[in-house]
C-alpha cells in the first residue's frame, strides 16, 4: 500500500515510519487511541481525489484530519488506515469584499482566515476554542460553534459552497456564491457536520460579515452557577440578544484565574461574562442593560465593565482556555458537551452539581450560556480504576439528563467515536437508519471515516 | 519499565494542540511528530513501551529546545523539562553527538574554562558589592569578552570573580541533565547572593535550579538601576534598532518589556516581526541540524533586512553569533550587538 500511495502522490508526502504513526494516533479526545497504517499528505484535490480511488479499491478506511483538536474521537485510527492529513493544503485562495466571501483550502486555521479578512475590516464569525489551531475544513466537518452562537449562529450558518471528494472519488461542487440558493437538495448544508464520513472537502467558501466597530465585555460574579443560568434567562427574556453570555462554576473559575492571573473573585460560586459587538452607542447600551439585569439578579455578588479591548480579549481568552486550565486538576479531564433549552439550564446545572455529589467526583461546569451549551468537564485521576468507572457513570446520567430536558448529548463537539454508542437514545431507529443510508449513498464502500456517524 | 519521563509532567498534557502554532519546527514541516503535542505523544508511548525510546532520536534532535510552546500551553506542560529528560534518555553514549561531546569537555572542567578565559580579555576581577556577581559565561567569554566588559563597566557594584565554571545548561539540554544541574548549583555556590547574567539561556537554566530570585539578566537588572542613558547616534541621526528575544529569556523566565524598554531609550526602536521566535541558534543546536537551523532563520533574516535597521541587539550569545553568520551570508548591513554593550554605547 505504501508504494501504491508513494507512487500516486508522491513519496514525500507519504510517512510510515513508527514515528509518525505514533503521532497521529491520538486526537484531543482522552482515553481513545489507536496506530494508522499511513499518513498522507496531500496538496491538491487531484491528489485527493487519487487517495480516495485507491482506497475504495482496497477497501481501506480513510481518516480525513484537520489539526486533530476535536474532542469526540473522530479522527483516532481505531482500525488502522489512512490518516489523510489535509493541513498541506493551507491556501486563502480569495477574499471578495463585494461579496463578502472567501474561498479557502480546508487546511487553514480559523484564526489565520479571521486575521486575513481583518485587513478588509470583515470578520469570519465561528470561534471555537481552538481557533488558533483548528482548521476550517475541520470546522465544517464538525459545524464547530464558540464565543458568539447566541446572536450569530454557528459554522452551519457561513458556509456558502463546497468543493468535496466524495467516498468514490468523484468531485461534486455544492452550494456556491450565493446567500440565496435553492437549486437542489441542501447538500452543502448536509456535508456540514458530517465529520468525515460523507466527503472530503478541498474547497470551502465562507460566507463573512462586516467585522463590528466596537465591542464591550463585561462579569458578573454570582453565589452559584444557577443563579447566573436564571440572570442569563432574564436577560434574553427583555429582548437583548448579545453576541457573548459565557459562564464558569467555581471549580472552572480557580482553575482560569490560576493560569490567567486576571484578578477574578475567585471566591464566587460562578462567573458570567456578557458582551456585545457592533457599531458604537447600541453596543454600550446592551451592554449597560446588561449589567443592570444582573445587578438586580438573585444571587448576584457583584458585577464589573472590562475598561479597555485588552482587559476584554484577555476575559475572552481565559474563557476559551477553560478546558485546559481545568485539566490541570487531574491527569484525566473529560469534558462533556450537552445542550439544553435555555429556560431548563438551571435546574440542569443543579442535578449536574447533584450528579457530582453522589459519585464523589470533580466536575467544573462552563459553558455557552446563551446557547444553553454545557460543558461539565469530570477530572480524574486516570490510574484510579474506580474513579474512572463512576466517571463512566457519571457520564451516562448526564446524557440522559439532556435528554430528559428535551436536549442534545453533543451541542458542538460532534459524535465521533465517543458518543456513537449514545446516539441511536437521541435521535431515534428511524433516524439513524436513513443517516445509514445517505452514508452508503456518498460513500458506497464505506471508507471513510467507517464506524462513525452512518454507521 | 522503570520511569524514564516524569509521569506528572506527561499527564498534563491534554493534546489541545494550542501549541502547534507556536512551534517553529511544525511551522516548518506540517508533520504532527515535529510539534510540541505530537513529541509528547512520542514520548508518551516511549513511557508506555509501544515506541522504541530510539525511535526520539529524530525528533529529539529536531526540536530547537526554544520553549515557545510553553507560555501558549493552558495546562501548564513544562516541555522544556520533558525535552531535556529525553535527551538524558537518549543522548548516551554512542548516541552523544560528538560535537557535544568535545563542547562538555570544554566546560566541564576548570581548565577548559581556564584555556576559554585566557585567550580572550574579559572584565577584569575586582570585589564590590559580595551580594552581587557578574557571570561570565563559558564560551561568552571566548566569543563576546566584550559583553562582560560593557556590563561591569555599566555597574560597578557588581563583583567579579574569575574563577568561575559555566552554569552547566548545555549539559542539561544535552542529554546530562544531572551534571547541568550540580553545575548549577556550584557556581550558585561559588558566586553569592544575586547572579547578574549576559545571556538568557544561562540566566534561565541557573534560575530554574538555584532560584529565580537569585539570578538577574541583564535588562532586567539594568531596568532596576535609576541610570539615564542617551540615544545613540549614526552620521548625525539616531540609530534604529530592533530586538531579537532570547528563547528561554522569555519563555522560561517571561523577560520581554525590559529589554524593549531600555533600547527605546536608545534609539528608535521597531519591532521586528516575530522578534519572539527562535532565531535558530538555540544553544548547540545551529552546530548540530546547521541545515534546519538556517531554515528557521532564513524568514527572520528577510525580516530583518526589509526594517533597514542599524542594529539588531541581543541578549544571548548563542543568537549573537547565529545573526552575525546569516546576516553577514545574506550580505545585510545591520549590526548585531549585545544590549549591554549598546547601553554602554548610550551612556558614553
Ligand atoms: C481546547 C479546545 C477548545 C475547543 N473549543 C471548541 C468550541 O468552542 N466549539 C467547538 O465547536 N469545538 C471546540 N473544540 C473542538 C474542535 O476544536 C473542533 O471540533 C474543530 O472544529 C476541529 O477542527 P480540526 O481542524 O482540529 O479537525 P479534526 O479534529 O482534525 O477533525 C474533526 C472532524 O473533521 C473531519 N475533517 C477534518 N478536515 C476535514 C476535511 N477537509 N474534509 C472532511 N472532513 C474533515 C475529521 O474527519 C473529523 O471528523 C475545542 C477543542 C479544544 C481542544
Ligand atoms: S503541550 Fe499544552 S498546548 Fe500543547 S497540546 Fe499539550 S496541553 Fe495543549
Ligand atoms: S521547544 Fe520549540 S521547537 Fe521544540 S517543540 Fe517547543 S516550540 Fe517546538
Amino acid at each position: 500500500m505504501i508504494k501504491d500511495l508513494q507512487s500516486l502522490i508522491g513519496a514525500e508526502n507519504v510517512r510510515s515510519d513508527s514515528v509518525a504513526l505514533s503521532a497521529y494516533s491520538h486526537d484531543a479526545t482522552p482515553l481513545f487511541n489507536g496506530l494508522p497504517e499511513v499518513i498522507v499528505t496531500p496538496q491538491s484535490t487531484s491528489d485527493v481525489v487519487k487517495i480516495v480511488k485507491y482506497a475504495a479499491q482496497t477497501k481501506t478506511p480513510i481518516i480525513p484530519r484537520g489539526a486533530g483538536s476535536n474532542l469526540c474521537a473522530a479522527t483516532v485510527p481505531l482500525k488502522g488506515g489512512i490518516v489523510l492529513s489535509l493541513t498541506s493544503m493551507n491556501k486563502v485562495l480569495e477574499v471578495n469584499k463585494a461579496e463578502m466571501l472567501a474561498v479557502v483550502q480546508p487546511g487553514v486555521t480559523n484564526l489565520e482566515l479571521d486575521q486575513l479578512v481583518e485587513k478588509e475590516n470583515l470578520r469570519f464569525v465561528p470561534d471555537p476554542g481552538s481557533r488558533n489551531v483548528s482548521t476550517i475544513g475541520g470546522n465544517v466537518a464538525t459545524s464547530a460553534g464558540g464565543l458568539r452562537g447566541l446572536k450569530y449562529g454557528t459554522t452551519k450558518n457561513y458556509i456558502l459552497g463546497l468543493e468535496a471528494v466524495l467516498g468514490t472519488g468523484e468531485v461534486v461542487r455544492t452550494g456556491g456564491r450565493l446567500v440565496k440558493d435553492v437549486a437542489g437538495y441542501d447538500v452543502t448544508r448536509l456535508l456540514v457536520g458530517s465529520e468525515g464520513t460523507l466527503a472530503v472537502f478541498t474547497e470551502i467558501t465562507v460566507a463573512l460579515v462586516p467585522r463590528p466597530t466596537d465591542s464591550k465585555y463585561g462579569v458578573a460574579y454570582f453565589d452559584d452557577l444557577a443563579a447566573a443560568a436564571a440572570c442569563v434567562d432574564s436577560i434574553i427574556s427583555s429582548g437583548v440578544l448579545p453576541s457573548t453570555l459565557e459562564f464558569l462554576d467555581n471549580t472552572c473559575l480557580v482553575a482560569v484565574e490560576e493560569f490567567a492571573n486576571l484578578g477574578l473573585d475567585i471566591k464566587a460560586g460562578a462567573l458570567l461574562l456578557f458582551g456585545d459587538d457592533g457599531e458604537g452607542d447600541v453596543v454600550a447600551q446592551t451592554v449597560e442593560k446588561m449589567a443592570e439585569i444582573a445587578k438586580k439578579a438573585s444571587g448576584i455578588r457583584g458585577v464589573t465593565l472590562a475598561q479597555d479591548v485588552a482587559a476584554a480579549e484577555a476575559l475572552l481568552y481565559a474563557r476559551r482556555c477553560s478546558l485546559p486550565a481545568l485539566a490541570r486538576l487531574g491527569t484525566l479531564s473529560i469534558l462533556e458537551d450537552i445542550a439544553v433549552p435555555r429556560p431548563a439550564m438551571a435546574a440542569v446545572v443543579k442535578r449536574i452539581e447533584a450528579i457530582g455529589e453522589k459519585h464523589h467526583l470533580r466536575i467544573g461546569t462552563f459553558g455557552h450560556a446563551g446557547d444553553g451549551n454545557l460543558h461539565p468537564t469530570i477530572v480524574i485521576n486516570k490510574d484510579d480504576a474506580e474513579e474512572v468507572v463512576k466517571a463512566e457513570k457519571a457520564l451516562k446520567e448526564i446524557f440522559a439528563l439532556a435528554i430528559e430536558f428535551n436536549g442534545t448529548i453533543t451541542g458542538e463537539h460532534g459524535v465521533g467515536s465517543a458518543k456513537l454508542p449514545f446516539l441511536e437514545k437521541k435521535v431515534g431507529k428511524a433516524n439513524m437508519d436513513l443517516q445509514r443510508s445517505i452514508k452508503s449513498v456518498f460513500d458506497p464502500a464505506n471508507i471513510l471515516n467507517p464506524n462513525r456517524l452512518g454507521s | 519499565m522503570s520511569e524514564k519521563f516524569s509521569q506528572d509532567k506527561l499527564d498534563r498534557c491534554i493534546s489541545c494542540g494550542y501549541c502547534l502554532p507556536a512551534c517553529p519546527t511544525y511551522q516548518l514541516t506540517g508533520a504532527e511528530e515535529s510539534s510540541p503535542r505530537g513529541r509528547i505523544t512520542l514520548m508518551r508511548a516511549v513511557q508506555s513501551g509501544t515506541l522504541e525510546p530510539e525511535n526520539l532520536l529524530a525528533e529529539s534532535g529536531f526540536c530547537l529546545g526554544c520553549r515557545a510552546c510553553e507560555p501558549v500551553c493552558p495546562a501548564g506542560v513544562e516541555y522544556g523539562v520533558l525535552l531535556e529528560e529525553a535527551r538524558e534518555i537518549l543522548w548516551q553514549g554512542k548516541n552523544q553527538p560528538l560535537i557535544i561531546r568535545g563542547l562538555f569537555l570544554i566546560v566541564g572542567n576548570k581548565l577548559g574554562m581556564k584555556l576559554l578565559g585566557l585567550l580572550s580579555p574579559m572584565a577584569k576581577e575586582r570585589k564590590s558589592n559580595p551580594e552581587l556577581h557578574l557571570m561570565l559565561g563559558c564560551f561568552e567569554r571566548r566569543l563576546y569578552p566584550d559583553v562582560s566588559k560593557a556590563a561591569a563597566k555599566l555597574a560597578p557594584e557588581v563583583s567579579v570573580c574569575k574563577e568561575q565554571g559555566c552554569c552547566g545548561a548545555l549539559h542539561a539540554h544535552n542529554g546530562e541533565l544531572e551534571k547541568g544541574k550540580e553545575m548549577a548549583r556550584q557556581l550558585g555556590e561559588q558566586l553569592s547572593g544575586t547572579i547578574i547574567t549576559t545571556a538568557g539561556g544561562c540566566a534561565a537554566h541557573l534560575s530554574s535550579v538555584i532560584g529565580r530570585d537569585r539570578v538577574k539578566e541583564f535588562s532586567e537588572y539594568w531596568s532596576t538601576k535609576d541610570s539615564s542613558v542617551s540615544k545613540v547616534q549614526i552620521n548625525g541621526r539616531t540609530i534604529r534598532v530592533g530586538l531579537q528575544d532570547s528563547c528561554h529569556l522569555r519563555n522560561g523566565m517571561g523577560v520581554t518589556q525590559e529589554p524593549r524598554e531600555i533600547l527605546k531609550q536608545l534609539g528608535e526602536y521597531v519591532e521586528i516581526p516575530n522578534a519572539g521566535g527562535c532565531c535558530g541558534a538555540a544553544g548547540s543546536y545551529s552546530l548540530l541540524q546547521k541545515r534546519n537551523s538556517r531554515k528557521v532563520v532564513s524568514q527572520k533574516v528577510n525580516d530583518i533586512k526589509a526594517l533597514n535597521l542599524d542594529y539588531v541587539a541581543t541578549v544571548n550569545p548563542g543568537c549573537t553569533r547565529q545573526l552575525v553568520t546569516e546576516l553577514r551570508r545574506a550580505k545585510v548591513k545591520t549590526k548585531v550587538i549585545h544590549l549591554a554593550e549598546l547601553v554602554a554605547m548610550g551612556t558614553k
